[in-house]
């Protein structure tokens, strides 16, 4: 419960960071220079609200498995959109958490690689009790 | 719990599909006065609120080879220096936006608010002259112009190009 608690809690306070200026975070989202503006956009309106989403669906344990997975997978392409950007010699903000971002750099991969770590352990694990929906077959 | 069943489990696909459904939902109606704005054409060439910076335009190759021709403005070339060594507009000096942020703040100090100002970057995918623009109006600039089309499109056109690297005070 503590580990849910702890990733969805970093991922409804990035999501929230993000809703709050979304033309900030495609501006973000276009420092990377690897997609173009209307993708950059798109992405701003709709990535915060997964992250939102997910983060409150695995605290409250709707759709655990689902949450934990998408929340993993996001990780793991975070992770590689940093290091593609870091060979690319691209100097940007991450735009993680809205104006608290930082560089784009070693130490952002290896902070996501301890967020995808933790949320592995959550998808790997047998559902529990604190879920809302619970699985019955 | 193995990666395998997880996968193959309906009800996770489900999940998912419900989470990203609902934020597409969400966030298309949240956001719907933006998402309006995108639509007429705004922020298609920089993610900010014309509001929040006054004084900050773009202009096209036309109206900077005539402001250039009329010198009726400062020409600031946010590039590196080695770019800039190796070619610049005419009369432009360097003024590179990773100096600056590195901490090198004297390079800013030839620049007055009052001043009209040009900058450029190498055109298309570069930011660092928006990010330049960005940074002189938090500084009280007004009159700022980010020539989009860049180093690449000056050079296309034909236009000429200096060499000479005096811009440049160390």
């Amino acid at each position: 419960m503590l580990l849910r608690l702890i990733v969805g809690g970093v991922f409804i306070w990035a999501a929230v960071t993000k809703i709050a200026d979304p033309l900030a975070f495609a501006q973000d989202v276009r420092n990377y220079r690897l997609v173009g503006q209307s993708l950059s956009f798109l992405t701003a309106i709709v990535l915060p609200w997964v992250e939102l989403i997910a983060g409150v669906c695995l605290i409250i344990g709707v759709f655990p498995r689902s949450s934990a997975l998408l929340i993993s997978g996001l990780l793991v392409f975070f992770i590689v959109l940093v290091a593609i950007t870091m060979v690319r010699g691209i100097d940007v903000d991450c735009g993680c958490f809205g104006t608290f971002s930082r560089k784009a750099n070693l130490w952002l991969i290896l902070e996501d690689s301890i967020w995808l770590a933790m949320s592995l352990v959550l998808l790997f694990s047998p559902a529990n009790d604190f879920c809302l929906l619970k699985k019955t077959s | 719990m193995k990666l395998q069943q997880i996968l193959r489990d309906r009800e996770t696909w489900k999940g998912i599909l419900i989470i990203l459904a609902l934020s597409l939902f969400i966030g298309t109606v949240s956001n719907s006065g933006l998402i309006r704005k995108f639509l007429r054409g705004e922020y298609r060439q920089a993610f900010f609120s014309r509001e929040d910076y006054p004084g900050l335009v773009f202009i096209t190759l036309p109206e900077m080879e005539e402001l250039w021709h009329n010198q009726a403005a400062l020409i600031v070339d946010s590039r590196s220096v080695p770019e800039f060594r190796s070619g610049h507009i005419p009369g432009s000096i360097s003024v590179p936006l990773e100096e600056v942020k590195g901490g090198n703040s004297s390079l800013l100090d030839r620049l007055k608010p009052g001043q009209p100002l040009i900058i450029y970057c190498e055109g298309r995918d570069c930011l660092t002259s928006l990010n330049l623009a960005r940074l002189l109006h938090e500084r009280g600039f007004r009159d700022l112009r980010v020539f989009s089309g860049g180093w690449e499109e000056w050079v296309a056109a034909g236009l000429p190009v200096e060499k000479e690297d005096d811009a440049i005070q160390e």
